[in-house]
């Protein structure tokens, strides 16, 4: 048949094609894995998606950086969409990028970029862990606009997508540019014609300088990034200070401010903290260090209020000032500026955001130390009874605030006991301190000292558990006293050692005295007091006195009281305690006695 | 001849072959059932309803309930050996890949309960001695704790599949879209409709009727979810079901350590009515979790023994039973109702770490229902209801409060802070948080905002505020594995 012939005249060859077709294709190569990971870097990441990074993408070309952004390392990249690059251009007045300066356009991309990965768990509301490549740091937050959060990097750009992990970081996109700081923050201060008597007031001390300075070019890498606490006009004003000759009046004793000795120098560097420090930072740690060394300030978060030297001060309460939230974290070139504010306590007047150093004298402090907020709220606190303090781990933090313990295992303890034989308030520390079983060290949070010289008494009872009598043979459980990591006080303390007889005089030149009233008997099992050295408290602020064991160890070690008085007070000795926490004011007078 | 004697051989060896080939070619495992032969008898039934029980006791599922009641909430503080995703649940900083964001265990409780209710009818077929009756109760087991497992879905995650059918195998599995809050909430309705018809009352023995869902336990479920949507009215004949049959009581308060004893070490005590039940043999997660000889994770926050229950000045020796000694050891924290003794020096060791978990009790009834009563018009006897728990734990005058009776704002916050001091640490603080903050329309939002102002770590407190204010926050994201392996769930907005 002609159409059969027909037919197969064309359909073999196709079956032939086929076939070749199969066989070719049966011949293709397997794929073979080059890379380790699938995951691309930076660069290739903008080259994926030109609709949305094109324009960075361009930046990155002119600025040099596109070949590093491709290399393996760990970085973060706060990326701009178009839209953004674009709104930058509009606001400089070009129309492409390549119409920018390539030195800014450099300084630029660098702020945009960090030497490690940092996903948005690390972002909090302040500065980022790291610096910037430009040197400045990145601060983030979070705000809500009609309802909806959108985190917010630096004040000026929004989150549009996060945490997105390519082969050499973290990408984070962004709306808009960010622009790094261009002021110093003296230049940042004088712009402002609201601080023009803080202005004047630094120029006049010459601190003006010290704030004025690039952090790359600063030969004091100490001082390279500082933070300054202004008080604007209406501040001073309410303070009374109308202007820097009132400043300066109220302030400069030797009327040449430039002198650091000078008051009104010392009044300016008090409110200059070292390193950049914003309100998340600040309200971070209890104190901060001013260049009016060693004068601190105190910071704390009261709802969520920046609170800074607001505290009890010897039992009066001293309201502090504020730092508003939306005037304050201020990015200057080398640090950051903050705006202090008001404060109106409940039940009290408020303060004006005015603040000095407040001239403190050193004043003794009679420390209970089985007395603090954990205990307190214990029905056993000042009522009979047993409650042991412990690590729950190795890592964990010690239960009693602001304390720390060696950890030896999870029941080394330290034991609030309140019982009869007790001495002030009934109640003392069992010390579940020695070498071998127990903690091998304590640290303790002293109440607030005010700068000065101190001697510091050890308020303790004299207590072996076997060999009793026998010191310095039988249990011993000696430590070193350590205050702010500093060297050890002169004199070690032992729990065990008695106290030599004399009279009042002879044991106060031996550096003992009894600080209870009635005295209980020289003997063992009596509560005593030992001067254990002399300290220069360097800041007014609360301190950290270790008990460090070298010799000994026994389970009951009872600590009743530490002293801080004044080497120059009237009286080392007087007043002493009755056992209901009052004091007795009498002279104690003890000719001689034996054991 | 020579043929016949082939054909014969062939036969026989053919023969062999085939009767030998026989168990060869058994695809059916020999050391185990199948769906084809389970199934069968009531018997077979029961045991598949009590494996739903199991799956809530296993798997780490109570672990998480504990986690997504309390970690977002003010009344526990982790320790520094609680994981990366643990703190930052705490942070308010929650992706995605956040292993707390697995709704696995919930849905595998859902597919256990699912297999049941679709093939526990099949049953009645094959054997005569289970009646329509008895078959409704069992299914009514699966029907309510199905509802359960929706519930937290709802409050936790928002919107969900709604998963009805069981997954028996790898084919079964369906991708489904997510259900709207509403459309899970009709379920979790129409799942209790058909549970409180049909399930009994009793089963005969006080840790069945506390081990099991009962009519009761629905009843309590029941005003749970009418209370989360604000139906009142519903919510307080739910509760009256349960208080008017006289069948439970509180628990004697007058000596903290028998009141302890029974409602707490012991439990199934006639104040309970839903607990989920360990014993010697499955133990629970708390050991690990909580006991001060282990790398424990969670402490009881400060705030909860310095202000919460707070301080008789006058009388140091009067103070709430659940304080120190109750629900928490003050003098380190330790989250005493998990893993307490009743000597407050000795913590359960663990072989004896069998506390059961307390779903629902009479006094969570009381206060549910003070609280819908008090959004009717009803302070007065709200306050009567409040004043019942907080005399029976003996609370003391530092936590009392007097509001208004006709300001139902003023005694619902009463409600809510007496709530923390009664179900203190049983996974129900968030929630409550959640449902009064969202009432009418996020009326009243600041209860979240100021509670995380609280606890939030101070240098992240102004981020944690700003994020908690936007209300899509406080439902949890889409686990990252799900999203890729169902390719029809869309990330909820807040983390998209």
């Amino acid at each position: 048949m002609k159409y059969n012939t027909v037919q197969k005249w064309i359909v073999q060859p196709v079956y032939l094609a086929a076939l070749v077709l199969v066989f070719l294709a049966g011949c293709k190569e397997e794929p073979i894995v080059y890379n380790t990971s699938e995951s691309v870097n930076m660069t290739s990441y903008l080259d994926k998606y030109p609709d949305q990074f094109s324009e960075w993408r361009k930046v990155l070309e002119l600025t040099n950086t596109a070949g590093f952004l491709q290399a393996y390392g760990s970085y973060t990249l706060f990326l701009p969409t178009n839209d953004g690059v674009k709104a930058f251009l509009q606001e400089k007045g070009k129309t492409a990028v390549e119409q920018l300066d390539v030195t800014e356009l450099k300084d630029i991309v660098k702020f945009h970029l960090l030497s490690d990965t940092i996903s948005t768990t690390k972002f909090n509301d302040g500065k980022l862990p790291s610096l910037t490549m430009q040197g400045q740091y990145l601060i983030t937050g979070a705000a809500n606009v009609n309802g909806a959060t959108r985190i917010i990097i630096n004040r000026q750009a929004n989150m549009v997508t996060a945490n997105i992990k390519v082969g050499n970081g973290v990408i984070h996109v962004i709306d808009r540019v960010l622009q790094p700081s261009k002021l110093t923050l003296a230049k940042m201060i004088e712009a402002n014609t609201a601080y023009s008597i803080f202005t004047q007031a630094l120029k006049e001390t010459g601190l003006y300088d010290t704030l004025n300075i690039a952090p790359a070019s600063n030969p004091d890498a100490k001082k390279a990034r500082l933070t300054a606490l202004v008080e604007t006009d209406a501040v001073f004003k309410a303070a009374g200070f109308n202007t820097y000759a009132d400043l300066k009046a109220r302030f400069s004793k030797t009327g040449n401010p430039r002198l650091v000795t000078d008051s009104l120098h010392m009044f300016m560097a008090y409110h200059i903290l070292y390193e950049a420090k914003y309100l998340a930072d600040i309200v971070s740690a209890q104190s901060h260090a001013t260049l009016a060394n060693p004068e601190i300030i105190t910071a704390k978060l009261d709802d969520e209020l920046v609170l800074i030297n607001d505290g009890v001060f010897n039992n009066i309460y001293e309201p502090g000032f504020t730092l508003g939230r939306t005037i304050s974290d201020n990015s200057a070139t080398n640090g950051v500026m903050h705006v202090t504010a008001p404060y109106k306590p409940a039940n009290l007047s408020a303060t004006s955001g005015h603040f000095a150093i407040k001239v403190r004298v050193p004043f003794r402090v009679d420390w209970d130390v089985a007395d603090f907020p954990e205990v307190r709220k214990l029905s056993v606190f000042r009522n009979t009874g047993t409650a042991n303090f412990v690590k729950p781990s190795a890592t964990a933090p010690f239960q009693i605030g602001g304390w720390d313990f060696f950890y030896r295992n999870a029941s080394t303890t330290i034991g609030y006991v309140n019982a009869t034989g007790g001495w002030v308030y009934n109640d003392y520390l069992n010390m579940g301190i020695g070498l071998s079983s127990r903690a091998d060290w304590v640290k303790m949070k002293t109440p607030l000292i005010v700068r000065g010289r101190y001697n510091v008494w050890i308020c303790y009872r004299t207590l072996q558990q076997s060999g009793n009598g026998t010191y310095p043979a039988g249990s011993r459980c000696q430590s070193q006293i350590i205050i702010d990591d500093g060297e050890p006080l002169a004199k070690t303390h032992d729990f065990c050692e008695p106290m030599p007889s004399g009279s009042t005089a002879e044991l106060e030149a031996l550096g003992w005295k009894y600080y209870t009233s009635p005295v209980t008997a020289t003997n063992f099992n009596s509560w005593v007091a030992k001067k254990v050295g002399t300290v220069d408290i360097k800041t007014t602020d609360n301190h950290i006195l270790m008990f460090k064991v070298i010799l000994g160890s026994q389970s009951q070690s009872f600590l009743d009281m530490i002293q801080f008085i004044p080497v120059d007070a009237p009286s080392q000795i007087i007043p002493r305690f009755k056992t209901d926490g009052t004091l007795d004011n009498t002279p104690l007078v003890i000719a001689d006695r034996k054991i | 001849m020579i043929r016949n004697t082939i054909i014969k051989a062939t036969l026989i060896v053919t023969l062999v072959m085939a009767s030998s080939c026989n168990k060869w070619l058994e695809l059916k495992p020999q050391d185990g059932l199948v769906r084809e032969d389970f199934w069968k008898t009531k018997e077979q039934l029961q045991s598949a309803v009590v494996g739903c029980y199991a799956s809530m006791v296993s798997g780490g599922q109570v672990a998480n309930l504990f986690i997504w009641g309390e970690i977002r909430a003010d009344m526990i503080t982790l320790t520094t050996n609680a994981s990366v995703d643990e703190t930052s649940l705490t942070n308010g900083e929650i992706l995605s890949t956040n292993a707390f964001s697995d709704w696995g265990t919930l849905y595998s409780t859902i597919n256990y309960c699912n297999t049941v209710i679709q093939y526990g009818p099949g049953v009645i077929s094959n054997d005569n001695t289970l009646t329509q009756a008895q078959l409704d109760a069992y299914l009514s087991e699966a029907y309510s704790i199905r509802a359960l497992m929706y519930f937290y879905l709802l409050r936790i995650w928002g919107e969900v599949p709604l998963q009805l059918k069981a997954s028996s195998s790898d084919s079964k599995i369906e991708q489904l879209p997510k259900s709207t809050k509403e459309q899970v909430y009709a379920q979790i309705l129409s799942d209790l409709d058909f549970a409180v018809k049909y399930i009994p009352f009793t089963y005969g023995s006080q840790a069945m009727d506390k081990g099991r869902m009962t009519r009761y336990g629905v009843y309590a479920l029941q005003a749970d979810v009418y209370l989360w949507n604000e139906k009142y009215a519903e919510c307080i004949t739910a509760c009256n079901a349960i208080i008017n049959s006289a069948k439970f009581g509180l628990i004697d308060g007058s000596s903290q350590s028998n009141w302890f004893n029974t409602l707490v070490f012991v439990g199934n005590s006639n104040e309970s009515i839903f607990e989920l039940q360990y014993d010697s043999q499955i133990l629970n997660p708390f050991y690990a979790m909580f006991s001060p000889a282990t790398t424990r994770r969670y402490l009881a926050a400060s705030r909860v023994t310095d202000n919460m229950y707070g301080i008789d000045t006058s009388d140091p020796n009067k103070k709430d039973i659940r304080s120190d000694a109750g629900f928490v050891r003050a003098s380190d924290f330790t989250i005493w109702k998990w893993i307490g003794t009743n000597d407050l020096t000795i913590t359960r060791a663990q072989p004896d770490s069998y506390a059961h978990w307390m779903v629902y009790r009479l006094a969570d009834v009381l206060l549910l229902k003070a609280e819908a009563l008090a959004w009717t018009s009803k302070g007065a006897e709200a306050l009567a209801l409040v004043k019942t728990i907080r005399t029976r734990a003996g609370a003391v005058s530092a936590s009392e409060e007097s509001p208004d009776p006709s300001n139902a704002q003023d005694i619902s916050d009463y409600i809510l802070r007496e709530r923390g001091r009664e179900f203190a640490f049983e996974g129900k603080r968030w929630f409550d948080y959640l449902r009064n903050a969202k009432r009418n329309n996020y009326a009243h939002l600041d209860l979240i905002t100021s509670m995380i102002a609280d606890i939030a770590p101070p240098n992240r407190q102004q981020s944690m505020i700003s994020k908690y204010r936007d209300v899509r926050s406080h439902y949890m994201p889409i686990f990252l594995n799900e999203l890729n392996t169902d390719k029809q769930l869309v990330q909820n907005p807040f983390y998209q």
